[in-house]
Formats: structure tokens, sequence, C-alpha cells
């Protein structure tokens, strides 16, 4: 192998990425724009101008997400009469930036690197918290938003002060904040990266971006009084399974700091190994009941190799670290672990998969950059040694090869339970809580079913019993 | 963009100490054992996907599926409620007896009509979805359904098609016996 840089290698890695992004934008738009979580949402986005649209959003009661509906909204008028196409690529476009600033971060240049590159790929778009971006949309998906705000702020506080990066940091960080929720998440990588030593925005923009960090808690919970979803609002996993707000608040009702609790340990146990998985012990309640789905185990082992890796490299530099000596490799996997605990704490009224999507895109960057750490060192290893590590080697792959493909059969999954939803539209519009839709519902109803249904023929589900294997539904 | 990175990548430094050693060649297979275990099973996925888009493009069928259903009855049978819609809006008759493929319902079941075998594939959503379009021609129709779905155990189609309870009450598996004797005989 080439120790050295070499920009052969460089490119064959950027190629892959490209290709990677392809074959899943191919099936990515192969996904209707999905029914339940979409419809009513292009109704309310296209109502008034966009100016009234957002700011009403100011003034909701439990969410406060004015950019989320600002977003749709743009999209919505661009596109015009052809909602599916600017939808459906608008999403594929996302996911092509991300594997590009995957890449950016990652930064591969050797063979070493370019060797490393297809399973840091793998773990991107097979992790399980990665699946609910793909697989759905509202019809933008928010948390796919929420991840290149995330890696934008990476990009962005890495290398030298520039003063558009002061500026570009303090707009990713509003932004994603009023998108949703989980945009916090972009202050943490920010915050943390400059803990590590990144020194991409200044000192200033930094104590501005934690005045905005607090203010925001001030908007939300003084000024605006929007204050948060409470525990009654959704189903959430506990134990083996999943429980209905009449019984958390009958198990949890009058202190619910051990729910909160569980649900923060579990996220990011889950991020770390695959299970729980929202919440819900799938694999062990499967052990226990004597019949394992063997894709809970394929991803169990998967996520507790990397798992491994990234612990590995943390206890190898760890000198360096309490040195305070940050690397740019060493501040992915710093910021990684802040991103895992902040995305963890955000979880504590509800955990779901996608919820600890930035985690999850972090957790990948970190495993790759550990795994050519690691790669270096295996010449020095005695026989025993190089065996033992093969196998590692050989199943960590393995693992994420199968989820690499989950991965797409679940976009393909997707597309055909979605499709199925638009042939029974008038049974839903019947039974979603508004009697009278108008003109423009039931136009936008013929419109989004002949795009789902009536233009091409089906997408059909793979079937077998191989596919037990594959984390696909 | 980040500068180049100063982690002391020791992929970059073994090789060197291994030369010194006098072990050059041991340690360049070595890493390309490990670059090879870590990168070809990925590369056989990804290879894997790619592939399944390009056949799927160019025959027009999914792989590795059972197929797209190659007419109305097909898609009932086969609980595809979205190309059901598509080809009956491209003109094709849920009254019309179609030959289906023995995987789609059973092997005994060979020649139906969509609205039979919307009731065959027991979901009750997809016959209320017939019902709703309005595609059950009559009331003796209905009632035929109604038996053939009390025929093969699924009630709550039974009594989603005959809420009330009729004059004449079905003659248990006739219905089921009629599909079956459209049947072409058996060549042995």
């Amino acid at each position: 192998m080439t120790p050295v840089p070499d920009r052969r290698w460089a490119l064959a890695a950027w190629a892959y990425g490209l290709l990677v992004a392809t074959g899943m934008a191919y099936y990515l738009v192969d996904v209707p724009i999905q029914l339940s979580d979409s419809f009513g949402n292009i109704i309310k986005a296209s109502d008034g101008t966009l100016g009234s649209l957002v700011y009403n959003e100011f003034f909701q009661r439990g969410y406060l997400r004015p950019f989320l509906w600002g977003h749709l909204r743009v999209v919505l008028d661009v596109a015009g009469g052809d909602l599916t196409a600017w939808f459906r690529w608008w999403h594929a476009g996302q996911l092509l930036a991300l594997v590009v600033m995957y890449l950016a971060l990652f930064r591969p240049r050797t063979a070493t690197d370019a060797a490393v590159t297809p399973i840091g790929l793998a773990m991107l778009v097979g992790l399980h918290t990665f699946h609910g971006t793909v697989r759905e949309a509202f019809p933008i998906n928010t948390f796919m938003t929420i991840l290149l705000c995330c890696f934008g702020a990476m990009l962005v506080v890495e290398g030298r002060w520039r003063w558009w990066k002061d500026l570009l940091a303090l707009l990713l960080f509003v932004f994603a904040t009023l998108t949703v929720e989980s945009g916090l998440l972009v202050w943490v990588v920010l915050a943390a990266a400059f803990l590590a030593g990144a020194r991409g925005v200044s000192k200033p923009a930094q104590a501005l971006l934690l005045g905005l960090f607090v203010g925001y808690f001030y908007l939300r919970f003084s000024a605006l009084e929007v204050g948060a979803p409470g525990l009654i609002e959704r189903s959430s996993g506990f134990g083996f399974g999943s429980k209905d707000p009449e019984e958390l608040i009958a198990l949890f009702g009058g202190n619910p700091l051990g729910f909160y609790a569980y649900n923060v340990v579990t996220s990011a146990l889950s991020v770390l190994f695959s299970e729980p998985r929202g919440g819900v012990w799938d694999l062990t309640r499967d052990v226990v009941v004597g019949e394992v789905r063997p894709y809970g185990v394929v991803n169990l082992v998967a996520s507790t190799l990397a798992t491994g890796a990234i612990a590995a490299f943390a206890w190898t530099r760890r000198r360096v670290w309490l040195a305070r000596r940050f690397e740019p490799d060493d501040r992915l996997v710093f910021v990684f672990i802040g991103v895992l605990a902040a995305n963890a704490v955000i979880s504590y009224p509800y955990t779901k998969d996608v919820v600890m999507s930035p985690a999850g895109i972090f957790f990948a960057l970190a495993a790759a950059v550990s795994l050519r750490q690691l790669a270096g060192s295996l010449p020095g290893l005695g026989t025993r040694g190089v065996v033992l590590a093969a196998c590692c080697v050989a199943l960590l792959s393995g693992t994420w090869a199968v989820r690499a493909v989950g991965a797409h059969l679940g976009l393909r999954t997707a597309a055909v339970k979605m499709r199925n939803e638009w042939a029974y539209v008038d049974a839903w519009m019947a039974g979603a809580g508004q009697p009278n839709w108008d003109d423009r519902a039931r136009t936008l109803r013929d419109r989004l079913q002949r795009d789902a249904i009536l233009s091409r023929p089906a997408r059909t589900f793979v079937v077998g019993d191989w596919t037990t294997w594959f984390d696909h539904e | 963009m980040s500068p180049a990175p100063s982690v002391p990548r020791a992929s970059s430094a073994h090789p060197v100490s291994a030369h010194r050693a006098g072990a050059t060649t041991g340690a360049v297979v070595r890493a390309g054992l490990f670059a090879a275990l870590l990168a070809l099973p990925v590369l056989a996925a990804t290879a894997w996907v790619v592939g399944f888009a390009v056949l799927e493009t160019v025959a027009g069928e999914t792989p590795l599926s059972r197929g797209t259903p190659h007419n109305i009855a097909e898609a009932a049978g086969m609980t595809d409620a979205g190309e059901f819609l598509r080809l009956r809006a491209q003109g094709q008759d849920p009254n019309w007896i179609y030959d289906i493929r023995p995987e789609v319902i059973s092997s005994q079941v060979l020649r139906v009509n969509a609205l039979e075998a919307a009731v065959w594939s027991r979901q009750i959503a997809l016959v209320e979805l017939v019902d709703r379009e309005g595609l059950i021609p009559d009331a003796a129709t209905r009632r035929e359904l109604a038996c053939l779905a009390e025929d093969i155990g699924a009630a709550d189609i039974a009594h989603r098609l005959a809420p009330e309870p009729a004059d004449t009450p079905c003659d248990p598996g006739q219905a089921m016996a009629r599909v079956f004797a459209r049947n072409p005989p058996d060549p042995d």
C-alpha cells in the first residue's frame, strides 16, 4: 500500500463516494411523496405568504420550528406544479451534499484512507439512525437538514479563521435551531470542536453563539412561552415494547425523571451498539423468546466492533488529548463524543432512532478515522495479533456491508408502502379529522396520487428468507 | 478547508520501521491484506446495490421479487392496491376473468376476476377500496363475493360485503368451487 498522500487514492475515494450517493439516489427518488406526513404539511405550507407562515410558527404551542415551514414553502414555490420531482430530487441532492461533506471531513489522501472510505460510507448510510432521514420525508426531511447543518458546522470550524466563517456559523446555528429542536446540536458541534482546538470560528463568535444558545431557551420558554411537548403526546419505547401515553403516565406520571433518564441512556446505547432501538430492547427480547432475527445480530456485531475501534483510538490518543494537542482526527472523535452525549440528553422526552441521527453521522466519521489510525498498527503486530485483527476487520466489514445493502432495500420497501398509501388516500382523508377538504386539497390529492401510482408501474418488495438478514422494514 | 492532518498515522510510520527491520515485504503484504479485508465486502455490497438498480432498469422488473403483477387480478391477489388502480386507469376490467400465476393466490386458483382476487387477498382495506370505487356491479356479484369470503374463512370481509343476512344463505364451499372449476383441465 502507498503510505503517503497520493492524488489517485483521493480521487478514487471521491469517485466511490459519488457512486454511493448516486446509487442511493436511484432508490431514494423512487419513494413517492408520502401521504400521512406530507399531505397536510403541503396544504398548510401553501397558505398565506412565506413571511406570515414563518412568523406564525413563532407562536405555536409545544414546537418552535418556523424555518422548517419556511424551507418547505420555498421548495414548494420553486416547484410550481412539479411537486414530486422537486421534493424527491431535493432529498437526493441533500444526500449527495451529505456524502460530499462526509468525505471533506474524512479527507481521504492515502491508500489506507481509500480502503477505509467504503466502510465509512457504509456506516454513514447503514446505521439505523440514518434510515429515518431517507425513508421518510415531510416532504422535506427535517432530520436530514439538521445533519447537513451539523456537518456544515464542523467544516466551518475546522481550518483557519475567516470572517465569513463566523457569519456562516451564526447563520447555521439560527437556521438549524429554528428548524427543529435537534438543531441545537449545531452549537454542540461548534463548541466541542472549539474545546478541541478548532479555531475556524473566532472566540467572539463562539461567545455570541453561546449567548444565542442560552437565548434560545429564553425565547422558547419565557418570551414566546412555546414550552415543550409533554409526556402524554406520543407513545414511546420502554423495555421490551412500546408504551402508550396512558401507560407511561401510569408508570412515571408522578415523577418522570426515571423515564427521562431511561431515554437518555438508551439513546446513547442505541448509537454505540444498535441495541436498544427507540428505547425497545428488540434483540434482547428475541433472544429471551428464542426467535432471533439475523439482522439484529448483524447490527449488534457491526456497531460493537465500530465502537471498539473508536474506543481503541481514544485510548491510544489519550495522552495527546490530555495535553490538549488535538489533531483533526482527534477532534472528529471528540466532537462525536460531545454530540452523542448532547443528542442523548435532548432525547430525554422521547427516544427514536432518527432523532439520534446527528450522533449517528459523527459515529460513522469517528469510526472511519479510528480505523485508518488503527490500520497503521497492523504491521507491528505478531502473527496471532494479525490473525485476530484480520478476523475482526473481516467481521466488521462484512456486517457493515450487510447493513449498507439493508439501507437500500429499506428504501425499496418504503417506496412500495408509500405508493400503496396513495391507493387509500380517500379513506385517509375521510379519517384525517378534517371532514371538509377544499378544492385545493382535492386537486393536490389527484396530482400526488397520479405521480405516486398512475405515472409508472409499481416497484415490488424483494422476497425470500435471505431478507431476514437485512434491516429493511 | 482543514489543514493537512498531522496525526501520526501509523500507516505512514510503520512501513518505514518495518523496512529498517528488513521486513518491508511482510508489512506491505499485511497492510494490503488489511485493506482488502476492510474494503472488499463493502465494495461487493455496493456492486450488488448498483447491479440491482441496473438490472431493474434494464429488465423493468425488480430482481428477487415476486415480480410486477401481470394484470389487475394479480394486482388484487398480491394486495398491490396502487398497481390495481393504475391498471384499472389503463382500462383493465376488474370484472373480467384473468389468468393468474399459481404463486399469486394458490396453485388451485388460476382464473379469477380482480374482485375475487381482492377477497382472496384477505385485505379488508382492499375490498373496501374496490367497493368505494363502485366496482361491484350488482347485488348478485356482491353476494357471490360475500359467499366466497365465507368459504375462505374471511368473516370480516363477508360481513363488510353483506352486513345484513341474506334471504338465502350461502351454500358452503360452492362459491370457491365455482372459481376452482374455471381452472384449465389438468393435462395428467
